[in-house]
């Protein structure tokens, strides 16, 4: 078990929470990746399979199928942006080719080759009033033209 | 016991029985892909739809407990658009690549296409491309693009081996089956899911592409490969040697059987059987000299006849059916006889791999020919201590105390060494050994006959919980090769103790006759699942029989 004994002890308060202790993989999940360098390992997914008495199989099954789970290396920044219909409407597709442009990033769902930055494409945000949008680092930026990408990750470290 | 009407009809199911198992008992079939009555409930397919009067939505009938009232309706506009339009989804990114598909012939996907679709397609959009060929394991590939995602591979590794090397991966239509990453398929009940797959994404290896499935011919059968029995269907070809490499034996596929292995069958015993149809013994032989049956069973009687009983011995085996082992025990009274050998326990495991490799160890127990088996934890049928066991009679072959040896099947090289074995042949009037296959023994014998593997003839094995089975007979023996049973019926002729039956069905009733444990045992009574013989302890499988 390579999972530390602080996340530990969180997630054994996090499951008290649910009637079936696996109800708890998802947050468990979520919780990993953000202490654990924002992505899930092997090794991860294997020590939560352990944790929730699962099959690996399992965890990697419900892993896979949720897209805010990354199961590769991600870069320092994860910028996502929106590409759902409000946010297509109003122009996404321009804001996804400007963080591609700014990151260095190839395309949604690759790292930039520095791994400063690793941008990917959201569905719905829920926040298509104020569309479109992106989500740097999990903060939202809404109701963007092109060079807002430019200002929002240029103060980035 | 809730009453449900389905189609009009009326039926009377406990508790919790679901509509599908329902329809099942009416005779009614309900299509399915993910349900298995083997495993748990997946009721992810939906093309299960069946209309529920007073329900506003079709329901799944996989997963509907009947309630008492219910009237179902499986056929009909409402359900029958619901299942088109299941299929229409199901097929949309489906690849269609049936010319080259091995499951092209038993698809379930062409099945219900031709009974309940039959509408136009009209998806004209891109198909999603996934992996076409994936190595899962020894034994099965996997084409990604048409796997429809039931699950049902999925369940058996979770439920039944316990395994858990399969998942569904990813999600939409980008979903897919795959191994858990770094995983192989590869345990001992791994090409059951090539079964259970209802389509053609999990193939056999062994058999991929080499007969279609329309030029198979199948017979059941039960597995030689250990004591359990499994009860299987022997997929094969005659007529056309150009298919599958001239071998008989294409595939095996599990037979249903509730109480001996359910659905399934070990990876072991399915691929056990190579050695049919090949190295296999064609002619008769006298001191490696082709000869002919005539003169190899007037030899023998001969010699039968000319020494004393006590000087005569057999080592039989426990792979020959009861028909034989009784003609034998008939024939050779008064000699030192055994169907026992010592023997290694092979592999075993808790659900149907059993340690004995011998089909018939209960039978040869029953008819006196072996004794009880140390340690022995399936109820121990017969077997008397006072038995002899081939190793005795090996020795007294050693050291000169016989006239005449009759090796069935076994390889005494293996079983005593090679230097016990020369001097059995050495010290032995005349070794005689019949079997299917080419092994050292047949080097050492004086004669040689060439006799049928177990597919090729009728008989009866017992297995280990004391079922008696039927083995059929699947295909006939090469030409020159003859049943045991029937070279023991003339060698009776010759030997002047004639019996009075001529088939193998006439000697179960001598036997059956003859034998308590077997009394009022007939192949009617058999049938095609078996039956158990007096006083076994046949019990119930108890893995994953689902209780409704
Ligand atoms: S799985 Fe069935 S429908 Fe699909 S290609 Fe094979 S035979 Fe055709
Ligand atoms: S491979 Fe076959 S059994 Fe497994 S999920 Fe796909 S269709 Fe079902
Ligand atoms: S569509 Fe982008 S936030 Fe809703
Ligand atoms: S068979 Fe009922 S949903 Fe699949």
């Amino acid at each position: 078990m390579a999972l530390p004994d602080e996340l530990l002890a969180e997630l054994d308060e996090l499951i008290l929470n649910y009637p079936d202790r696996r109800a708890g993989l998802i947050p468990a999940l979520h919780r990993c990746q953000e202490e654990l360098g924002g992505w899930l390992s092997p090794e991860i997914l294997e020590d939560c399979a352990e944790y929730f008495d699962m099959e690996p199989v399992e965890v990697y099954g419900v892993a896979s199928f949720y897209p805010m789970f990354h199961l590769k290396p991600v870069g320092k920044h994860v910028v996502g942006v929106c590409r759902n219909v409000s946010c297509e409407l109003r122009g996404a597709s321009d804001i996804t080719s400007r963080v591609c442009r700014v990151t260095g990033a190839q395309a949604p769902g690759r790292n930039s080759t520095d791994m400063r930055f690793y941008v990917e494409h959201l569905e719905c945000q829920g926040a298509c009033a104020d569309a479109p949008m992106i989500v740097v680092d999990g903060v939202y930026h809404e109701n963007l033209e092109p060079d807002d990408v430019d200002t929002i990750l240029g103060e980035l470290s | 016991m809730p009453d449900v009407i389905i189609d009009g009809q009326e039926v009377s199911v406990p508790r919790g029985t679901t509509v599908i198992q329902a329809a099942e008992q009416l005779g009614i079939f309900i299509p399915r892909y993910c349900y298995h009555p083997g495993l748990s409930t997946a009721g992810n397919c939906r093309i299960c739809l069946v209309e529920v009067e007073k329900n506003p939505k079709l329901q799944v009938a996989c997963n509907l407990p009947v309630t008492d009232g219910m009237v179902v309706h499986t056929r009909g506009e409402a359900a029958e658009d619901g299942r088109r339009a299941v299929l229409e989804f199901l097929l949309a990114n489906h690849p269609l690549d049936c010319p080259v598909c091995d499951q092209s012939g038993e698809c379930d996907l062409q099945n219900f296409y031709m009974k309940f679709g039959l509408y136009d397609p009209r998806f004209h959009e891109h198909k999603v491309k996934k992996k076409k060929a994936v190595q899962l394991g020894p034994h099965v590939m996997l084409d990604q693009e048409r796997c429809i995602l039931c699950s049902r591979c999925v369940r058996f590794t979770e439920e039944i081996t316990e395994t858990g090397e399969l998942g569904i991966f990813n999600r939409g239509d980008r979903a897919e089956l795959a191994i858990y990453p770094g995983g192989v398929l590869d345990n001992p009940y791994s090409t059951n899911v090539v079964d259970i797959c209802p389509v053609g994404a999990l193939t056999e290896r062994e058999s991929r592409f080499k007969v279609r499935v329309w030029y198979l011919s199948s017979a059941p059968t039960v597995c030689n490969g250990c004591s359990r029995g499994c009860n299987m269907d022997m997929h094969f070809v005659l007529d056309r040697p150009h298919l599958n490499d001239g071998r008989r034996v294409v595939r095996v596929k599990p037979r249903h059987n509730p109480d001996v292995n359910q659905w399934w069958l070990c990876d072991a015993g399915r691929y056990g059987l190579g050695w049919i149809d090949e190295g296999r013994l064609g002619e008769v032989r006298e001191r490696g000299a082709t000869s002919t049956w005539d003169a190899a069973l007037a030899a023998i009687a001969r010699a039968m006849q000319e020494s004393d009983r006590s000087r005569v011995g057999v080592i039989a085996s426990a792979q020959l059916t009861c028909e034989e082992l009784f003609l034998i025990r008939e024939i050779f009274d008064g000699a030192r006889v055994s169907a026992a050998v010592p023997e290694e326990p092979g592999a075993c495991d808790d659900f149907l791999v059993e340690s004995d490799k011998n089909p018939n160890t209960q039978g040869a127990r029953l008819l006196g020919m072996a004794g009880p088996v140390i340690g022995d934890t399936t109820g121990g049928l017969g077997g008397s201590a006072d038995v002899p066991d081939g190793q005795a009679i090996a020795q007294a072959a050693r050291s000169g105390e016989l006239d005449v040896l009759w090796v069935f099947g076994h390889d005494l090289v293996e079983l005593f060494g090679a230097e016990s074995a020369h001097e059995i042949a050495q010290n032995v009037g005349l070794l005689v050994f019949s079997g299917t296959n080419e092994n050292a023994t047949v080097e050492l014998a004086q004669w040689v006959v060439p006799t049928a593997a177990y597919l090729e003839k009728d008989g009866t094995f017992v297995n280990c919980e004391g079922r008696v089975q039927r083995i059929g007979r699947v295909f006939a023996p090469p030409a020159g090769v003859r049943e045991d049973w029937s070279v023991l019926l003339e060698l009776a002729e010759r030997s002047g103790r004639p019996r009075d039956s001529h088939e193998p069905r006439t000697i179960f009733a001598a036997l059956a006759a003859a034998e308590a444990a077997f009394a009022g045992l007939t192949y009617e009574s058999i049938g095609t699942l078996g039956a158990p013989v007096a006083g076994s302890a046949a019990r119930v499988m108890s893995k994953a029989e689902p209780t409704p």
